[in-house]
């Protein structure tokens, strides 16, 4: 999960009393959020495009602009120093966005903390502007059919603020666009369009150009066309896959034909916003009506909270099949069983109590009778799905700490796995002959579990897609090179080793559900001078022995072991058929040399599920 | 001449006697074809009648770091990075680096020093600069370096006179590695050295002489009653036994069976399945959106043989795929978007121990009823100090009318409380299949700080409905090899599965 750093100066301001760092801390802690500490920032500026960039130390300044990817190496003087800012890191919890920023945080402290709660008011004013939907927005080949708008006028921004609305955006483009493929946002300094009819509509790749944001518009050489944007721009070239197979671009433009942006790729230069911006426009389009509106909803309900001078104003989208005016801050509205919720949190609550928490949340609280509560959501909620959720607000409110542990009265009868007794049977067995349990990853690859062992890779093994190392793209079809690896990291240590592994191994299997079927196995590896067949064969006879049953071997010859020093083990059913259920042997001395091992060593590997069920046979 | 020797001392005295240098314990005993405790016994009894003289050699032994083992085909990063540096023009900005020479920016940066202390490298602010020295050395070992090379290719480890005699610059090497921590390991060890002394000498010359005394009792002195007649020799009882281990389970392994013991002291039945699972079960039945971050290449390993799981039983695929899309019949909205069935069939390595508890409660809806299930799980990571593509999970369930947040809360903290923990916490938290959810977090003394276990909380009405259950179903996965780590002192992960039989056998029983 991304990690969002607050200023939190800024926090504290939003704040109507004095709060600790700690107190701070764990009152977020217990609001749900993971907070990783406070830390400080160094900040620069890109004098090229103007972006606030931060380093996690002062002393180290970054090297390229991550947005206009201008090169500080190159020209020094395209970067200076602002001021350090304190900040606290809070992992970002994609359910809710609307803590991503220090204005919906401080919203939410101040409800928790009961300075003010209930349902928040945004006051916004009618709509004056509007924004005309082009159908071509809904063809296969240039689908991003959705768009929310508002302005919003009398900003006052400051370089951290700026920062702190950039960051809000990104944020919101990862938990809720899913990288800016279900949603985009982009934010515009409204002084530089003309207000009236903005156009949201489609374009051929060469059919205009205008300046992607990050270029210096002065140069007329920066202007690109959408492809040469795709193409040459970073972030056109980091984006360009969501527009993969279209061949027309969305594109956002006002009136008089300036582009705004080209969805979900870039804005244009020319609109964007600088320390002197006092209006916005603010739009987000994208895949769904819904999630274009809680993205909308999100920016500007903790934009006010973040400039209370602020207005809002409305925006008229006209979609070719009807008109709709965002954003909609309409609470939702949902019933709360009351007594239902108190009983699930395990506390005693009356209706009433039940209501004041969940205002304590947020949320507006009435009591509908009969024990239900009318609850409304605030529109800038983005995680409330059912009834349960609120009943988690409510226990979050009521505080985790306030609840009293219980446990549930009802006696029920403990069960172990069949093969956990079999298990313990091996392990006992094995440490009492002297022997080291070890443990292996379940992961390997096919080189070191057949090249590196001598063996043909005669079994269907499950193997990996999106392996992220060489040494990991299957899972072990036996324990035995787990054990060679092992005794390959103890080559120092005194001789004679003994160690073995219980474990399961994984095979294709057609007939299972998942498409392959588990089996649990013992396997003994013993190296030193000493150490030869003969020993592994009493090992293993014991280890037998203790489930009532008695080997037979029979030879086997494989890469693996010594010729003439390997066998099958053999295991009588009760039909009087053998069954084979492991194997023996002296290691080849080249399969030794591959592990760097310098001592005889002898291995077993029997399949423990067989032996288990020689426990459920008669005694 | 009236002092009474036993027969060992006598042999080891003439043995003495008749070699021209000291000899080590070990040699001497070998000469005896003895044991080398009796001798060593023999040797120091000697020497307290002033007759043997023991002279203590110390000696050094190295050999391999853990580390160096983990990184054996990896070798020092050094040596890419000065090629690096020499690609890029002599200089570069330390973050840039990694990319040069395919390390880790972590592992670049805590190379730096090193560079330094090789004198290959100088640093100004986040500026590296190739020096003459570190261009001479391109190509070339340094004394680290062919130290790890000797110690790797010998395979065991080694003395400082042998070391030396192959030309090394030991001093050197050791300055180099130490500060690594984990690349070389040194012991300090000794020889005993015994030579007569003038005393020995002068017995020795006027012959010895000795009585029979016995060390052992054996059935043929005990049935024939002949123990009357001989001596049996007293023992120094102070003296040091020789050190033993026995052989011993894999701490983490019974910290597993710890595991399984308290679950099932709390009258939970245990249950499995597989490895490699469907994302129906690991994810779709959890009411994890099928484009949650957590499905992502990013994060989960996908499965190319078998690349699909067979489904359970349509009615309930389509009802997982209802409460996906609209909420189904559980009165929630969804997550509103198209559910494909394509995605929940793809066959992945299980990411959660989960997977095992919802496939137990969709066999069996019907409460009351505890359920757990421990193993392997795996995440898209590399292997470093802290991560591994696999751990370990307990995963367990409570189907019960009464359960509640209250009773999740008291049963976590049985469960750590039995562990043997008495400090932990409990944090709201958010997960896509649980609500309310809680997280449990640990005091660790040693990083003065809470430390996350797992994650907890009450299955979501989305998830507990399509499977038929309506009562409230607890559930928590919580992450053992932390905890593992936490109470056996690690800091390295790998410990755990890239085992040092050392480690094995100093970790005692009680841990």
């Amino acid at each position: 999960m991304p990690v969002a750093a607050l200023p939190v100066d800024v926090l504290l301001k939003l704040l109507p009393m004095k709060l600790g760092a700690k107190q701070l801390v764990r009152h977020l802690e217990q609001l749900g959020c993971d907070v990783e500490g406070y830390t400080t920032v160094g900040r620069y500026r890109c004098e090229s495009c103007g972006t606030v960039l931060e380093s996690t130390s002062s002393e180290q300044s970054p090297s390229v602009c991550e947005s206009c990817g201008c090169d500080f190496r190159a020209e020094t003087e395209k970067i200076s120093q602002l001021d350090d800012v304190e900040v606290i890191r809070v992992e970002l919890l994609s359910v809710r966005p609307d803590l991503f920023d220090p204005g919906g945080l401080a919203r939410a402290l101040r409800g928790y903390l009961g300075v003010q709660t209930g349902l928040a008011k945004y006051d916004m004013s009618e709509a004056k502007c509007s924004v005309q939907v082009d159908k071509s927005t809904r063809r296969e080949k240039s689908r991003r059919p959705f768009i929310a708008c508002a302005i919003v006028r009398g900003i006052e921004l400051d370089e951290t603020l700026i920062k702190i609305v950039m960051k809000l955006q990104e944020n919101l483009h990862w938990a809720l666009g899913r990288d800016r493929k279900h949603a985009s946002i982009g934010v515009y300094d409204l002084d530089k369009l003309r207000e009236g009819r903005f156009s949201y509509r489609t374009v051929g790749p060469s059919e205009l150009s205008f300046v992607p944001l990050g270029m210096d518009e002065q140069e007329a050489a920066n202007e690109m066309t959408p492809r040469q944007i795709l193409q040459r721009h970073p972030k056109g070239a980091a984006f360009a896959h969501l527009l993969a197979g279209f061949d027309r671009y969305p594109l956002l433009a006002d009136e008089q034909a300036v582009v705004m942006s080209m969805p979900p790729i870039i804005n244009s230069q020319a609109t964007r916003v600088r320390k002197e911006t006092k209006n916005f426009f603010v739009d987000v389009t994208g895949t769904g009506q819904r999630v274009v509106n809680r993205a909308l909803n999100i920016m500007v309900c903790d934009l006010m909270e973040l400039c209370p001078e602020a207005v809002v104003e409305k925006v008229l989208i006209e979609y070719a099949d009807g008109e709709i005016t965002t954003p909609d801050l309409q609470p939702q509205q949902m019933s709360l069983d009351a007594a239902a919720a108190a009983k699930l949190i395990g506390v005693e609550l009356s209706t009433g109590q039940v209501a004041q928490l969940l205002e304590k949340m947020g949320h507006g609280a009435e009591d509908s009778g009969g024990g239900k509560l009318k609850v409304s959501v605030p529109a800038y909620r983005n995680d409330i799905l059912h009834e349960r959720d609120l009943t988690e607000d409510v226990a979050i409110a009521y505080g985790y700490e306030n609840i009293e542990p219980s446990l549930v009265k009802t006696m029920t009868v403990g069960q172990e796995l069949a093969i956990e007794a079999a298990r313990d049977i091996a392990r006992q067995t094995l440490i009492g002959l002297g022997c080291y349990e070890v443990m292996t990853l379940p992961m390997t690859s096919a080189e070191s579990a057949y090249e590196k062992l001598g063996l043909a890779q005669t079994q269907e093994y499950v193997e990996v897609e999106n392996p992220i190392s060489v040494a990991q793209t299957m899972l072990r079809t036996s324990l035995l090179g787990g054990l060679l690896e092992t005794l390959s990291l103890n080559t120092h240590h005194d001789m004679p080793q003994q160690i073995f592994e219980v474990g399961r191994v994984t095979l294709l299997d057609k007939k299972s559900q998942t498409g392959a079927s588990e089996y649990e196995r013992v396997a003994v590896a013993l190296t030193g001078s000493e150490a030869g067949f003969a020993q592994g064969r009493s090992i293993a006879e014991s280890l037998a022995g203790q489930f009532k049953s008695q080997l037979t071997a029979e030879p086997l010859d494989n890469g693996l072991f010594t010729p003439g020093r390997g066998a099958k083990l053999l295991l009588a059913q009760a039909d009087g058929k053998q069954k084979e259920i492991g194997r023996l042997g002296e290691i080849h001395p080249q399969v030794l040399e591959r592990f760097k091992l310098s001592h005889s060593t002898v291995v077993f590997e029997l399949d423990l599920e067989v032996l288990a069920k020689r426990l459920e046979a008669e005694p | 001449m009236s002092k009474i020797l036993s027969q060992v001392q006598c042999r080891l005295m003439e043995a003495l006697g008749a070699s021209e240098q000291a000899l080590e314990v070990r040699a001497a005993a070998q000469r005896l074809g003895l044991n080398q405790s009796p001798v060593a016994a023999a040797a120091v009894e000697l020497a307290e009648e002033g007759l043997v003289e023991i002279k203590q050699e110390p000696y050094e032994e190295y050999s391999l770091g853990r580390k160096a083992q983990w990184d054996r085909q990896k070798g020092l990063p050094e040596a890419k990075l000065i090629e690096a540096l020499a690609k890029a023009g002599g200089e570069a900005q330390i973050k840039e680096l990694s990319e040069h020479c395919g390390l880790s920016g972590q592992e670049v940066g805590s190379s730096v020093r090193f560079l330094e202390l090789k004198g290959w490298a100088e640093r100004t602010a986040a500026l590296l600069k190739l020096t003459e020295a570190g261009r001479e050395a391109i190509g070339s070992k340094s004394a680290d370096e062919q130290l790890l090379a000797v110690l790797s290719q010998a395979g065991r480890a080694m003395t400082d006179e042998e070391l030396k005699a192959k030309g090394l610059d030991l001093a050197q090497a050791v300055r180099l590695l130490k500060p690594r921590g984990g690349w070389l390991s040194i012991k300090q060890r000794s020889r005993r050295m015994l030579s007569l002394s003038k005393a020995g000498t002068k017995a020795l010359a006027e012959g010895l002489s000795y009585q029979e005394e016995i060390n052992q009792l054996t059935p043929e002195l005990l049935t024939e009653g002949k123990w009357r007649d001989v001596k049996i020799r007293p023992y120094d009882v102070s003296l040091p036994a020789a050190r033993i281990q026995p052989g011993k389970g894999h701490p983490f392994a019974r910290m597993l069976g710890q595991v399984r013991r308290v679950f099932l002291e709390m009258g939970f039945t245990q249950m499995s399945s597989s490895l490699v699972e469907s994302s129906f079960w690991d994810f779709d039945a959890l009411f994890q959106p099928q484009d949650h971050p957590a499905r992502d290449m990013q994060d989960t390993f996908y499965v190319r043989r078998p690349s699909q799981s067979k489904l359970p039983d349509k009615q309930l695929v389509q009802r997982v795929k209802e409460v996906h899309e609209n909420g189904g019949q559980t009165g929630s909205l969804g997550w509103q978007y198209k559910w494909d069935v394509d995605l929940a069939k793809k066959a992945v390595l299980r990411t959660h121990t989960t997977a095992t508890t919802i496939r137990a409660l969709a066999e069996n809806p019907k409460g009351p009823r505890k359920v757990f299930g421990i193993g392997p799980v795996f995440r898209r990571e590399t292997v470093d100090y802290k991560h591994l593509p696999v751990f370990h999970q307990v995963d367990g369930i409570i189907v019960d009318d009464s359960g509640s947040l209250a009773s999740l809360l008291g049963t976590l903290d049985a469960f750590y409380r039995k562990m043997g923990f008495e400090k932990f916490q409990f944090r709201p938290a958010f997960f896509p299949y649980t609500e309310p959810s809680v997280e449990v977090f640990v005091w660790n003394e040693k990083h003065t700080d809470w430390m996350e276990m797992g994650g907890a909380g009450i299955f979501r009405t989305e998830v507990t409905e399509p499977l038929g259950c309506i009562e409230p179903v607890l559930a928590w996965g919580l992450g053992l090899e932390r905890l593992a780590m936490f109470r056996l002192g690690l800091n390295d992960i790998r410990e755990l599965f890239y085992a040092h039989l050392d480690w094995l056998e100093e970790t005692p029983l009680c841990l």
